[in-house]
């Protein structure tokens, strides 16, 4: 029995290591062809540069005009990200605290934004009305609305799970509804605040629909839909593409080697409570 | 009770409420009604249409075929990324010794952009690309197919790249499900002589059945607002073979069809809210009984 638990054990280990190619290769495809030459990339092989061309990093750099795509990026996902976060956490503590029917329909309607789709072509119409259509403000208002629906999920969970007498004790002494959620309940959010950070970052880093709806001058573009861009215009260039698309990755990569602990348990545990 | 109700001012809700409402609801709101005018971008007055545009939507093969991608896309998706990210899930809960790293390289194509993993895969899907070379390799040429170019099988081509980069998350979600599971039930259904298929079905899956239930529904609901791997691997192509909603969309808003493109987004609207909206509840009533 010992032994063929032990068997079973090491074929499946097997099994998954060989099925984990599928996963490696593509992903060693483009990190490898990046350092090559544009012929050699051709062959689309697993195989090693005959010489490693650091350099297409820093041709791509030059010529993709991406620094300013990658400012764009920053700017927009962490304004977007911090905005999300301030206002959701404040109104998931009140929506979450409050037992009334008012509050369970406000959640409720924060909660259909988890399942209905953006209506991208009217809220162009909403933000030229407002007037600045193009602009990356306009974005970043659009990102923290996406979102939203999300972050209030996973701190509403949260804050329930919180004892109320934090608060009534804090009451007692005078203090007020904002001081209780700035001095008593953000401290104890902070590890929820990180997954909402992380979830949003990669979420807006990553994403190429919203601003080809909204950002019509690629001077406010961030990485992604530049890149399609270069994509089209260098489609000869494979190792400057596969370039492109590791400097791209680059910072969702280290975010993700420094707070992997935050994605996998802060998102899991808000998908299970929910 | 109404001290306590006033300890919590809506004040603190506002801000979120507003922006929510301006840039999300609001806009979905106004677009019930623009779906049912003659929208366009190169005409200044407005003017109410009725069914006109859902008419057109039926009445146009390319927007069935649409609609009817989504769907095969939704489904097949939601499938895969569950069955597969289930099996990794349960594979990588034993006692293995690589079991760490695997679970990362599991899991690393869901942080990247679907731009990426769509750039990187359209090389390997080529006729003369990765894959096919390999089949060959393997002798099993009459495998190889034209995996963007053939109409008949493109949607299912884009489905499988979206369930090889997201399945590590389904992946996650399954495992901290798993790990939540305490050992004594297993323990004790061992000593009742039960198989191991029966403990698999008697106690892993309803006792599963939170994370079941949302990733159900987040494969469900992104399957449904499918765009970007569509978008960069064929652009709804070859011809329209591979058009969903989400690029329809994006053709309409480009061709100045706005109240048609916003009649689309409205279908979207009700098909999810159609689908989902049941399925959650009857998940939550199933959750509750367990």
């Amino acid at each position: 029995m010992r032994v063929r638990q032990k068997v079973q054990t090491i074929i499946v280990e097997l099994m998954l290591i060989l099925l984990s190619l599928t996963i490696i290769v593509p992903l060693l495809l483009m990190i490898l062809g990046s350092f090559m030459n544009n012929i050699e990339v051709m062959q689309f092989k697993i195989q090693l540069p005959e010489k490693w061309l650091f350099e297409n990093y820093v041709t791509v750099f030059k010529e993709g005009g991406l620094a300013r795509a990658f400012v764009n990026g920053v700017v927009i996902t962490v304004i977007s990200c911090s905005v999300n976060i301030v206002t959701s956490s404040a109104a998931a503590f009140i929506l979450a605290r409050r037992e009334t029917k008012l509050s369970s329909f406000l959640y409720l309607f924060f909660f259909m934004g988890l399942i209905a789709p953006m209506s991208t072509i009217t809220t162009i119409r909403v933000v030229q009305w407002l007037g600045f259509y193009g602009s990356i403000s306009s974005v970043v208002f659009i990102y923290a609305a996406l979102n939203m629906a999300f972050s209030i999920f996973l701190y509403s969970g949260f804050v329930k799970s919180l004892n109320k007498s934090l608060d009534e004790a804090a009451f007692i002494e005078g203090a007020n509804a904002l001081q209780v959620f700035l001095k008593i309940i953000t401290p104890l959010l902070l590890p929820v605040n990180a997954t909402v950070a992380i979830m949003v970052f990669m979420g807006v880093w990553n994403d190429i629909s919203i601003p080809l709806y909204f950002l019509p001058d690629s001077s406010n573009w961030t990485m992604p839909l530049s890149v399609y861009n270069f994509y089209g215009m260098y489609s000869r260039d494979w190792n400057l593409i596969f370039a492109v698309l590791v400097l791209t990755s680059l910072p969702v990569i280290i975010l993700y080697v420094f707070a992997q602990k935050f994605i996998v348990s802060g998102m899991t545990a808000g998908a299970m409570k929910g | 009770m109404h001290k306590s109700k006033s300890m919590y001012p809506y004040y603190l809700v506002w801000p979120a409420l507003i922006i929510y409402f301006i840039f999300f609801a609001f806009p979905a709101l106004i677009g019930f009604y623009y779906s049912f005018t003659d929208w366009r971008l190169d005409r200044d007055t407005i003017q109410f249409v009725g069914w006109d545009n859902f008419k057109a939507i039926f009445s146009d093969k390319v927007l069935i075929l649409a609609l009817k991608n989504t769907l095969i896309f939704a489904v097949v998706t939601v499938i895969g990324k569950n069955i597969f990210g289930l099996l990794l899930a349960i594979g990588l809960n034993m006692k293995l010794k690589t079991r760490n790293v695997l679970r990362a390289v599991y899991f690393s194509p869901s942080i990247l952009s679907i731009l990426v993993i769509s750039i990187i895969f359209t090389p390997i899907l080529r006729t003369e690309g990765m894959i096919n070379s390999l089949l060959g390799k393997l002798g099993l040429e009459s495998l190889a197919q034209a995996w963007l170019t053939n109409p008949s099988i493109v949607v299912w081509t884009i489905a499988a790249v979206s369930i090889w980069q997201s399945v590590g998350f389904q992946m996650a979600i399954y495992l901290a499900g798993l790990q939540s599971i305490s050992k004594e039930y297993y323990e004790a259904a061992k000593i009742d002589g039960a198989s191991a298929w029966r403990s698999f079905t008697n106690i892993t899956l309803p006792l599963l059945l939170p994370a079941i239930n949302i990733n159900i529904m987040l494969t469900l609901i992104g399957g449904l607002k499918v765009f970007s791997e569509v978008y960069v691997l064929t652009g709804g192509g070859p011809g329209n073979a591979s058009q969903v909603v989400g690029t329809i969309i994006l053709r309409a808003f480009g061709e100045g069809n706005w109240g048609l493109g916003t009649a689309v987004n409205t279908l979207l609207f009700i098909s999810v809210s159609v689908i989902a909206v049941p399925l959650i509840m009857f998940m939550r009533r199933k959750e509750v009984a367990e």
